[in-house]
């Protein structure tokens, strides 16, 4: 138990133990300090305890003046309860045992006992509970309430209306937590359904999490069902790369197959939510159209090859006018040893990872891109989401911006030319007119030099501002003012290099950072994409400038790692011009793709989760993945055929595991000096600030 | 209860109305009244049960997925949350739509000693309907009820505002008369006593 003020504590008796708790902490919550534990199911520690299913009944006294304990006539429900002086409470009575028991029987008069085929059967709060607290038999003998079974809430939850035992956990995060207040109850008693308005789709963007926190087995995951039963699965600790948040999830696998996947806690980034996109979106580990092995064009065919054929050819045809594009999920290791293939190997610099309209010079980009951590985000006065759909790029910066905004009265506002989730709850949104972010803040600009009394010439004035955005000198004043009360954020992300003149509204923004002191925040996109930008993989020419070079016959060779720029690049005339140029293509992927017709050779990749790796996700935060599930082929990790490749063009000492290579990193860069193996830390380690600034 | 179970085939499944197809039928009335009703509470989502009355009048007696939908738009609200209020009350229509007059009868204890279920079967037979169903010319809704906190008087029916009691073969058929020869909806009109106390002035302070 962590220390704490004795001001802000209490004294209470807990099964006849002595202890000092904070004033106001739950009882449930209370008890946990000693290990012991209240059977629960509506309580949540992450939400507003509402009392609905009174599983958490516990016998609470007073010490009285002559040091006997008073109890309440009645048993309390201690995740309503807050701890206060004196306070004596039993979790082991007769009769708090008897008063589960009820409660249980109550509950499972309705509850179809179907655990044999029921996907929580195993991981059941309420089969536990039931084992543990529960009557034996039922007395129930009339027939039980009866609704249709697997009714598909949406595409990834289905609902078994029996099952619920309406604790409204579900309901409350659509409320609290996800904010979309997708779910709500229907009708009341035993006809209480959770459902959505009338019975559409459940549209959230984090629907899959209700599926873990229903604690019976209503709400189940469609994709999921019936595949296989929790004891038979195996699980491994792992990352989500859809996005650059890294959420911590499980990766449950039966038969090196994986099966589903799970929030894990990481109270740092992502707390124990996923959004849908992470926790459904691993199709491709168990797709058909998964790469086996390595292949050759021979014709308009492609024929298997060994890796050392694919190798001898890779060295025959790459050279310095060469050139590498990286997707989004390629490890820290894997974009360290393509940077020292392409420079050591071949001689060239040439690699990008973005897929922006607007590439920004070394020069031009922002020096800082991540100020706040996503924790930190919860505590602001103020967070201005400029530009950015957060919900969309980055959920689970999102959820905490949500979470500050409902539970520490964070101000949030929203500036953007289109409709944000965030819209919804935003305390101020400056909707602008489309391509008009750049005059905003300007406009924006202006009114905190206003507010500061400093100098304003050469801005365009508040009437002109309003002309091409459409939005109010005083709406600009106001969230000047906002900024100026100090513990402020700007949040923007990558995504506004796809807007007008990014690299001047950036700059406005970190100036308007800099004179209100609020932190300033340009996150990273992809999986791993702030990875590649704090290893500084992009030296050479851009992602444009490779795809206009192979388009103009001036690249003799293009290697696409984890990436189909038919699909990615803004411009897709000029992705097929360049595919279609380039003499020699080099496809290194996960699924077959549309930009592999167009390959010489094709490499087969392993998924994230299939080879040991670190990932450094939006805020620095290094962390590492090791392997859970084989490679369904002759797969191999980026960094393995990066590195292997080296030594045949280059003979040297090649790097055997990953755990290697991050040492070189860790010795060469030192923004990654604490982010080695050993001393990487549970919950990731932050990238060290580097003063001077290594990538600019 | 397994009206109320509903659980349809997922082909049938709506599409939540998007803010543009909202077809909204408030009546100026109604939109003064929701601005009176947002004085009185601290937020609008204490309006949810008012709204929902008006709702219920201007929508002829019966919340459906539409009036539902205003009403949250009106109070931005999500369309889950108001329904949930909604069909949690049972005053509020939301099951079926319902006739012209709906009678309530009580057969809760007090009214079933003092013979609520004969009541019940002429009224049945009178009209040709069982509970929960509507006569065929749209005038009489049939509905059983828990206590109506009238015992003294059992019996008891409730139609619209107002309640008869004791009541028997005699004075039901004069009161069936007199309802089909009235011209306005009870159902409505009580749905307009409500929100006309709801919105009138403030009592305390
Ligand atoms: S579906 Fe699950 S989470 Fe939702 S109310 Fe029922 S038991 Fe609780
Ligand atoms: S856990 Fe306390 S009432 Fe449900
Ligand atoms: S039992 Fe009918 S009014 Fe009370």
């Amino acid at each position: 138990m962590a220390t704490v003020a004795a001001t802000d504590t209490v004294n209470i008796v807990i099964n006849d133990v002595d202890l000092q708790v904070p004033k106001g902490e739950l009882v449930v919550e209370a008890v946990k300090r000693l290990g012991h534990e209240i059977p629960i199911f509506c309580y949540h520690p992450r939400m507003k305890p509402v009392g609905m299913c009174r599983m958490c009944l516990v016998e609470v006294g007073f010490k009285q003046p002559d040091g006997s304990v008073r109890k309440m006539p009645k048993p309390q429900a201690g995740c309503t309860l807050p701890v206060s002086e004196g306070m004596v409470i039993y979790t082991d009575t007769e009769m708090v045992h008897r008063d589960r028991k009820g409660v249980l029987e109550f509950l499972l008069i309705n509850h179809p006992l179907d655990c044999p085929v029921c996907d929580r059967g195993g991981e059941c709060p309420l089969q536990n509970n039931t084992i543990f607290y529960g009557p034996s038999t039922s007395r129930y003998i009339d027939i039980k309430r009866h609704a249709p079974k697997a009714f598909p809430l949406s595409e990834y939850v289905t609902l078994d209306l029996e099952r619920c035992i309406q604790c409204g956990r579900c309901v409350r995060f659509t409320e609290e937590i996800s904010g979309d207040a997708q779910l709500a109850f229907r009708f009341r008693g035993a006809a209480m359904q959770p459902s959505t308005f009338k019975l559409t789709d459940f549209d959230s963007k984090f629907s899959g999490n209700v599926i873990e926190i229903c604690p019976v087995g209503a709400l189940t995951s469609s994709k999921y069902r019936f595949r296989a039963r929790p004891w038979d699965l195996e699980t491994s600790e792992g990352l989500c790369l859809e996005c650059g948040n890294g959420c911590n999830v499980w990766l449950d696998h039966r038969a090196a197959k994986l099966v589903r996947v799970n929030g894990r806690t990481n109270e740092a980034i992502n707390e124990e939510w996923t959004c849908d996109k992470g926790k459904f979106g691993h199709d491709y580990y168990n797709s058909s159209k998964r790469l086996t092995q390595p292949l050759r064009r021979e014709g308009d065919r492609f024929v298997p090859v060994s890796w050392g054929e694919a190798y001898a050819e890779i060295a025959a045809h790459l050279g310095a006018k060469s050139a590498a594009l990286v997707g989004s999920t390629v490890s820290n290791e894997g974009l360290f040893c393509l940077q020292k293939l392409f420079k050591d190997g071949f001689g060239s610099e040439n690699i990008d990872h973005r897929w922006t309209r607007t590439l920004p010079a070394a020069g031009e980009r922002v020096a800082k891109r991540h100020e706040s951590s996503i924790a930190s985000l919860e505590h602001k006065k103020t967070v201005l989401v400029f530009g950015a759909d957060l919900a969309n790029s980055q959920p689970i910066v999102h959820l905490r911006v949500r979470k500050g905004w409902f539970l520490n009265e964070t101000r949030v506002v929203v500036a953007h030319s289109q409709t944000t989730d965030a819209d919804s709850f935003a305390n101020l949104l400056l909707s602008c007119k489309p391509g008009s972010l750049d005059d905003l803040a300007m406009g924006l600009e202006r009114a905190v030099a206003e507010a500061q009394k400093t100098d304003v010439q050469g801005f365009a004035s508040f009437k002109d501002t309003e002309k091409t955005t459409s939005v109010k000198e005083s709406a600009l004043r106001e969230v000047a003012a906002m900024l100026l009360e100090g513990n402020a954020s700007i949040v923007c992300t990558a995504s506004i290099y796809n807007e007008n003149k990014p690299v001047e509204t950036l700059a406005a923004l970190a100036k308007i950072a800099a004179a209100t002191g609020a932190e300033f925040n340009v996150y990273a996109e992809g999986g791993n994409d702030e990875g590649a930008m704090a290893l500084g993989v992009m030296t050479g020419r851009n992602t444009h400038e490779i795809l206009q070079d192979c388009a103009m016959g001036d690249l003799n060779a293009l290697w696409l790692v984890g990436a189909d720029p038919l699909t990615l690049h803004p411009s897709r005339r000029l992705a097929e011009d360049a595919l279609e140029a380039v003499p020699f293509l080099v496809y290194q992927g996960l699924l077959e793709c549309e930009a592999m017709g167009y390959a010489s050779i094709v490499l087969p990749m392993e998924a994230p989760g299939e080879h040991d790796g670190t990932y450094t996700n939006i805020e620095g935060r290094v962390q590492r993945m090791q392997q859970a599930v084989k490679n369904p082929g002759d797969g191999k990790p980026a960094w393995r055929v990066f590195s292997e490749l080296l030594v045949r063009i280059k003979p040297g000492r090649p790097s055997f595991s990953a755990k290697e290579i991050m040492d070189e990193i860790a010795a060469t860069h030192p923004a990654f000096a604490e982010a080695t193996y050993d001393k990487l830390e549970k919950e990731g380690t932050p990238l060290k600030p580097v003063i001077e600034n290594f990538y600019m | 209860m397994s009206d109320f179970l509903q659980l349809g085939s997922p082909n049938e499944r709506p599409r939540a109305p998007r803010l543009d197809e909202l077809d909204l039928k408030f009546s100026d009335q109604a939109l003064a009244e929701l601005d009176e009703l947002y004085s009185h509470y601290p937020d609008k989502k204490s309006c949810i049960l008012p709204g929902l009355w008006i709702a219920q009048r201007e929508y002829g007696g019966y919340l459906n997925g539409e009036a539902i939908a205003e009403v949250a738009y009106h109070l931005k609200r999500s369309y889950a949350e108001v329904e949930g209020v909604a069909t949690f009350y049972s005053m509020y229509n939301t099951v079926h739509a319902v006739g012209k007059h709906m009678i309530e009868v009580c057969t809760c204890l007090s009214c079933q000693v003092c013979g609520a279920y004969p009541v019940a079967e002429y009224l049945k037979k009178k009209l040709g309907v069982g509970f929960g169903e509507t006569t065929e010319d749209g005038v009489f809704t049939l509905h059983e009820v828990e206590c109506l906190n009238a015992c003294d008087r059992a019996p008891v029916l409730q139609v619209g505002s107002s309640y008869h009691g004791p009541v028997d073969e005699k004075s039901i058929d004069a009161l069936l008369e007199n309802l089909r020869a009235q011209e306005e909806s009870t159902v409505i009109q009580m749905a307009n006593d409500i929100v006309k106390v709801q919105t009138g002035p403030l009592k305390s302070k």
